[in-house]
């Protein structure tokens, strides 16, 4: 067995004698004798156990470093948990109530109607539901981290666009092109035109075009360089890139779309993929446990009251001091009262979760049980100015029982419009579930136009723009009912869909210098995370793990470089890493010699 | 159990079913001995190598026809402050409640974690008490008849073990098994299987999307 390299702590001189050797025992630290309160010591304090935070507490435990990982909830995953419906009532009443540990969420509105039929165990309801693209370093670390192993992911096919009343589901794989019948012939030549300069946005040329471009409008680019027409403008940047604003500039538009299609047919035709059970939530115990695994001690229900960066203890509620010898990491949601230096919050995302009375199958695929809908900007009544995207759960995603399905609007509005927005994208959300769903179902209006048979003949699939607009006149017979509603706001000093910043830390850094002469605050010292970006997919998570992992560390060489040795998968392992990092180049070879073929 | 063996002599074909099973209870009773002792048939203070997963699994032979794999969750360390996640206790289908025959507080600590799993885990979970370290009976504080009377109060199972001599340890597990919805199609966990992606799988689809 080779011995695990030095890990960066240990090679530091001040920590030659006192760091653990380099082999991690096996499930350590599990027979020590039970303490009656806190560790007296640690390295690295790190307050909320969301999956920023548990991210980076795996990292450091398997770097070699003490962690102490406490959380003031007597649940994991802190601003992204996965709560129950009874933590859900207990959580509205924190939020609205301001306390301790609820920071950076505000006006939780909650209703559920009586008689209450819903067993509070039976779902799983995410405070930040997200997506985990099949290639995004999120999932690689998944991996390397064998992390995916306390897990279950199943796939997500479905991305629709809300247009004209109806649903579309975007053409996105050049199969579907080719066949969708609602295309020109030079429609589908812009369309693999422009599908062509996302693959290769990094060639030379390619990349000096959009250098040039480089604070052009996406919207303005495409309409001029590729007369697409605005439906699949709108479907490319809203649904396949997921954008947030309509002023989404060029080149992070074509990153954001090229996320999309490099990761379709990793795993099989989909591009994306979602944990059971729950989102972050479930992912962040998958880390945490991990990081438990290196050594790490957990400790929910207690919350951090002061930390003194002279002597460097750290006071929690119920009175324990804990010493950290090197830095303290904080969730801004569970920063302690008084506390002066949390990262300004001021970007707002808005959330509208309901659980509806219906399975809702209709927007999934064969064998999925998620979809996203998105309702790109001035598609609703409201008069959005910006997209409101949504994340569909049916019961297969172990998120709620059978015959019931959760939705999860959200945008990234202000104040009281954001509210009328996700309002106004549910109305059409239920007005929609309703129509595909009467039982006369598939038997009205469907010709052999709207079946549409793949290359190979074999697989016929339906249509689904036609089919939405067959029913645009429908009125429906019977309601929905809607079993659960809740509304809340949370705000982020992340950027909309952008991505944690290292000036944040530095920030953190500076004031901690500047302010040695000020005292008096609580959180003098302190590192913070940030509160959840508004994007619905994981990515960025890894990136602001790694920039806190650099601040504590040093360098984020080190950050998961550990061989695992479990014995019943090294083969399967040693594979999954080749893999890993040749599949971007494979994929694109693949698609570029399609592309030269069909143009 | 009659079916499996009416089962054994109609059905040639193998059956194979899989298991979460988790263990719980104070620190120090000896919950990782039992688990190294089950799995790798040994006794050792030495865990030197690099697990990742900290899930071990062993799979034990009911009958000739009959496999049964347990996928064995440790605590890590997690319950020393009650902090177990419930991932911890999602879809386990047996938990062993182990406790220390030799400490006098020891049965008291596992009924809380009896009650945790009746909060926590699936209704129909297959619970066993575990006395640990029964190689030390001459110092034991709590009698097999005080532990039995309190697992049969709660319908549960009870065996005594030492994780140390190795004692008992698979007829443990194998009563535990024995328990279990062997039926595949009554098995939920594989059911549940199928429609998941492993991640660590990746079909080779690039051909495949080629054809066209």
């Amino acid at each position: 067995m080779a011995d695990r390299r030095p890990s960066m702590a240990e090679r530091r001189p001040s920590m030659q004698n006192s760091r653990r050797p380099s082999v991690i025992p096996h499930l350590a630290g599990i027979e020590k004798p039970v303490l009656p309160t806190t560790p007296d010591e640690c390295d690295v304090l790190i307050c909320g156990t969301g999956l920023v935070e548990s991210v980076l507490a795996a990292a450091l435990a398997w770097q070699g470093s003490n962690v102490l990982h406490v959380d003031s909830n007597p649940y994991y995953g802190d601003t992204c948990s996965t709560l129950t419906i009874e933590q859900i009532k207990a959580w509205c009443h924190h939020v609205n109530s301001n306390s301790p540990g609820f920071h950076g969420f505000t006006k939780a509105l909650l209703y559920i109607p009586r008689p209450n039929k819903l067993n509070s165990k039976d779902y799983s309801i995410d405070l930040t539901p997200r997506i985990l693209f099949a290639k995004s370093d999120l999932l690689s670390l998944l991996i390397k981290s064998r992390v995916f192993r306390y897990l279950e992911f199943q796939s997500i096919s479905n991305f629709h666009t809300f247009e004209n009343d109806s649903f579309g589901k975007m053409s996105s794989s050049k199969e579907e092109i080719f066949t969708d019948q609602s295309l020109s012939l030079s429609s589908k030549r812009s369309l693999m035109k422009l599908m062509k300069f996302v693959f290769e946005y990094d060639n030379e040329e390619n990349a000096a075009l959009l250098a040039q471009h480089k604070t052009t409008p996406f919207v303005k680019f495409v309409e001029e360089k590729y007369r697409l027409l605005p439906g699949q403008i709108n479907e490319l940047c809203y649904t396949l890139g997921l954008s947030s604003t309509p002023d989404i500039q060029t080149p992070q538009a074509m990153s954001r779309i090229r996320r999309y299609l490099i990761s379709f047919n990793v795993y099989g035709n989909f591009p994306a993929l979602y944990s059971k059970f729950g989102g972050p939530g479930e992912i962040s115990q998958g880390f945490c446990r991990s990081a438990a695994v290196a050594g790490a001690t957990y400790k929910l229900d207690t919350t951090l009251q002061s930390f003194d960066s002279e002597t460097k203890l750290a006071t929690f509620k119920d009175g324990t001091k804990v010493k950290v010898s090197e830095k303290v990491v904080c969730s801004p949601s569970q920063a302690p009262t008084g506390s002066q230096y949390t990262p300004e919050r001021k970007y707002e995302v808005t959330r509208l979760v309901t659980i509806v009375e219906k399975s809702c199958k209709e927007w999934f695929s064969d064998g999925d049980s998620a979809a996203v809908v998105v309702f790109p900007p001035n598609s609703l009544p409201s008069l959005n100015k910006f997209p409101v995207q949504v994340m569909i759960m049916g019961p297969g995603s172990g998120c709620c029982p059978n015959g019931q399905c959760i939705w999860y609007l959200s945008t990234i509005e202000k104040g009281e419009k954001a509210r009328l927005d996700v309002e106004s994208g549910l109305k059409k959300l239920e007005e929609s579930i309703l129509r595909e769903s009467e039982d006369s179902g598939f038997d009205v209006a469907l010709n052999d136009e709207d079946i549409v048979v793949r290359p190979d003949g074999t697989a016929s699939v339906i249509n689904s723009v036609k089919l939405g607009k067959s029913y645009k006149e429908f009125v429906p017979k019977e309601k929905l009912t809607f079993l659960f509603k809740l509304m809340f706001t949370q705000f982020t000093s992340v950027e909309p869909f952008g991505v944690a910043s290292e000036s944040v830390y530095r920030r953190a850094s500076k004031e901690e210098v500047s302010s040695l002469a000020a005292s008096g605050a609580p959180d003098k010292g302190i590192v913070y995370s940030n509160m959840p970006s508004a994007e619905i997919s994981y990515d960025g998570i890894v990136t602001e793990a790694k920039l806190l992992y650099t601040s504590i560390v040093g360098s984020d060489d080190d950050f998961f470089d550990v061989d695992f040795e479990d014995e019943d998968e090294t083969d399967q392992i040693s594979n999954q890493n080749n893999n890993d990092s040749a599949i971007v180049d494979e994929d694109d070879e693949e698609f570029k010699d399609e592309m030269d073929f069909e143009l | 159990m009659p079916s499996e063996i009416s089962s054994q002599s109609s059905t040639p074909e193998a059956r194979f079913s899989q298991f979460k099973l988790v263990l719980l209870g104070e620190s120090a009773v000896g919950k990782s001995s039992i688990v190294h002792r089950f799995v790798k048939d040994s006794f050792t203070d030495l865990r030197e190598s690099t697990i990742g997963a900290a899930f071990l699994t062993q799979t034990i032979q009911l009958d000739p026809n009959t496999t049964v794999k347990f996928e064995i969750w440790d605590t890590a360390g997690q319950e020393r402050y009650r902090s177990l996640a419930s991932m911890y206790y999602r879809n386990a289908q047996a938990a062993l409640v182990v406790f220390d025959i030799t400490q006098e507080s020891s049965l008291e600590k596992a009924k809380y974690w009896v009650k945790e799993l009746q909060k926590q885990a699936n209704s129909n979970i297959v619970i066993t008490l575990v006395g640990n370290k029964l190689d030390l009976s001459e110092e034991r504080k709590i009698s097999e008849d005080e532990a039995l009377a309190y697992a049969n109060e709660l319908n549960i199972m009870y065996c005594e073990v030492s994780a140390k001599s190795g004692q008992n340890i698979k007829d443990c597990f194998r009563d535990v098994a024995l328990k279990l919805p062997l039926d595949n199609k009554s098995n939920s966990q594989n059911q549940r299987r199928n429609k998941t992606v492993d991640l660590s799988k990746r079909p080779n689809t690039n051909e495949q999307q080629c054809a066209c």
